[in-house]
């Protein structure tokens, strides 16, 4: 024991004498092991639904029934993913996901960005009206009015069409677009006063100022509105079975929940119960989820690379 | 009368123009902001307030599925009838007792991660993908994970209680909390990304000025990091309320399929909606007494 204690006295000892940039240099490192340690620690949980799936997507059904193996299939079974890309017809569900997500998430990190930017900095009376009905609007669940809604959609001859998932955004509305405002109203608020001032002093209107001037320096909220508003959208499934179940314009998530049905009826089974009958659909299914996540993961990739430091001044150089 | 009217507001007009510069400019200004948040309002009043007043309509009336719309007018019984029954109070308190003890959970985990996730350094790519994940999957791929049963217990909630405790947070914590600590975690995403953006925003010379007086990252991080994004701290803990109060696992929300699924026999939509109703309100003043305890906190 005294070994022990007199060998970290001697360890510290060392550290004393050693010059600072070294000093910086075993902080460094064990900063870093820490951090690696802490994250993939936390990381275990996130990750481990995703390899279940993944490995499941993989296998064949025997490797599926077989108890020996638990994630690592005998061989990767490719079969699945042909047959799952025919269960959801996947081009042509792809370019109506790819449309509907792409639209709505462009007119959400617009025009949510013009109501947050009311909110965040014109102090006036009826503000805290209006953030008060955000919250509410937050809080209402889409379940609550998509009854009533389905029946106004229905009146103006929308249905099987976009346009009752991408209207609401043209409004800053739609799938959570008051949190989308909420998130700008707290970016633009934290801008200084002098920003705008600056601007008007030299004369540019408010449409100017808003577009040239306070836009660039919330870009770290609009790229995480575009994530969240495209994601949200893709994953979508309550809006879209509603408005376009017609089987032309049905998108990949209501097309996924099908499609265990799709085998069941492929495969001539009759209700999917047994472990043998679902040995044979599940790991279809897993690689039909795999084709529907595998977009989104690419898109969020792409996005969060420009969430990136230094890309808002928030004229503090100046 | 009329003429008398006219007379005072042609007065109200001319001293409005006497003192140009100072109320013409603030109205000026109050009109410019009306007009930004114009689409708003009238996208609020077309795609949610008319939906909403028709949903607020079958509170008051006795409704079957049959006819949604009709049925009797009885006021607020459907109200009184939530009110009077022990049981709905006792979920609506559990509910309420839950998110008090979640969303510090939620926001002090979630500001944890993303400080780290703000770091350089080799597989932040990796990392930041691996906790965005509950977002990626969640819709019909998360249904479909946590209909994985294999013998009685889901494959999903073992995967999580094994991951808990075998993890060190099981250590720390311990009892109760770990075991939901799990699902927790899993819900902070949406924080996490925030976070993420809230902390790219804080200027970096900041950080430099601040290190070059010989702050240690500790000390820099309250005293530039926390100030610097209080606001989304209020924004992520509002989000984390709304999340915990709308969350199909809340028993609340159990309770409102249950009514309106018709497993008691009959579908009460109208005690449904009244339900959902006094629910909201409650969970609406929850969130702006918040708001406004911690507005002082933000200046």
């Amino acid at each position: 024991m005294s070994k022990a204690i007199n060998f970290f006295k001697g360890l510290a000892a060392k550290y004393q004498n050693l010059g600072f940039k070294a000093k910086k240099k075993i902080k460094f490192v064990i900063g870093r092991i820490a951090l690696y340690y802490v994250l993939i620690e936390l990381a275990f949980l996130f990750v481990l639904p995703f390899v279940y799936m993944l490995s499941t997507s993989c296998m064949s059904s025997d490797d599926y029934l077989d108890p020996t193996i638990q994630y690592i299939p005998s061989a990767i079974q490719w079969s699945n993913f042909t047959k799952a890309w025919e269960a959801l017809n996947y081009p042509s569900a792809f370019f109506q996901t790819m449309f509907t997500s792409l639209a709505s998430a462009v007119l959400q990190t617009v025009f949510c960005a013009l109501a947050g930017y009311a909110l965040g900095r014109y102090k006036t009376k009826w503000r805290n009206i209006l953030f008060v009905l955000t919250i509410l609007v937050l809080l209402i669940p889409p379940q609550t009015t998509i009854l009533s809604a389905y029946g106004m959609f229905v009146k103006m001859k929308m249905i099987n069409t976009v346009l009752p998932i991408v209207l609401p955004c043209l409004f800053g509305l739609g799938l959570r677009g008051a949190l989308f405002v909420m998130i700008y109203m707290y970016f633009f608020q934290r801008i200084p006063d002098a920003m705008d001032d600056a601007a008007r002093i030299d004369g540019a209107g408010p449409a100017r100022v808003f577009f040239q001037i306070m836009l660039p320096l919330v870009r770290s909220a609009m790229i995480i509105t575009f994530i969240f508003s495209f994601v949200w959208h893709w994953n979508d499934n309550n809006e879209t079975t509603t408005y376009m179940y017609h089987s032309s314009v049905m998108t990949l998530q209501p097309r996924l929940q099908n499609i265990s049905q799709y085998y069941s009826e492929l495969l001539g089974l009759q209700d999917s119960v047994t472990a043998q009958d679902k040995a044979l659909t599940e790991p279809m299914l897993f690689a039909g989820c795999m084709l529907v996540m595998i977009p989104v993961l690419i898109v969020y990739v792409i996005g969060q690379k420009k969430l990136v430091a230094g890309i808002e001044r928030m004229g503090v150089i100046e | 009368m009329k003429n008398n009217k006219t007379v005072k507001a042609k007065k109200v007009l001319a001293q409005q123009a006497n003192n140009y510069g100072v109320i013409s400019f603030e109205r000026k200004r109050n009109v410019e902001g009306l007009i930004f948040v114009i689409p708003w309002i009238i996208g609020f009043i077309w795609f949610v307030l008319v939906p909403l007043v028709l949903s607020v309509r079958i509170s008051f009336f006795k409704t079957t599925l049959a006819d949604l719309y009709g049925g009797s007018f009885i006021g607020f019984n459907n109200y009184m009838e939530v009110i009077k029954n022990p049981q709905y109070g006792e979920v609506i308190v559990n509910s309420f007792l839950n998110s008090l003890y979640q969303v510090p959970v939620v926001v002090g985990f979630s500001l944890f991660v993303a400080v780290l996730l703000k770091q350089k350094f080799p597989g932040r790519t990796i990392f930041r993908v691996i906790f965005f994940i509950p977002v990626i999957l969640a819709g019909v791929i998360m249904t479909y994970l946590f209909q994985q049963d294999v013998g009685s217990v889901s494959v999903f909630s073992s995967l999580l209680s094994e991951a808990t405790d075998n993890n060190m947070l099981a250590m720390i914590f311990g009892g109760g909390l770990s075991s939901q600590i799990g699902s927790i975690m899993w819900k902070s995403s949406v924080e996490i990304l925030i976070f993420l953006a809230a902390l790219q925003s804080v200027p970096d010379i900041l950080y430099e000025v601040v290190e070059l007086d010989g702050a240690t990252a500790w000390e820099s991080f309250w005293h530039i990091t926390l100030p610097y994004i209080s606001p989304f701290v209020i924004l992520n803990a509002v989000y984390a309320l709304v999340d915990s109060f709308v969350d199909s696992s809340n028993p609340v929300m159990g309770l409102m399929n249950s009514l309106t699924n018709g497993s008691n026999g009959e579908a009460y939509y109208g005690m449904a909606s009244a339900l959902s109703w006094m629910y909201m309100l409650m969970a609406l003043i929850t969130i702006l007494v918040f708001v406004l305890l911690t507005r002082r906190w933000l200046k």
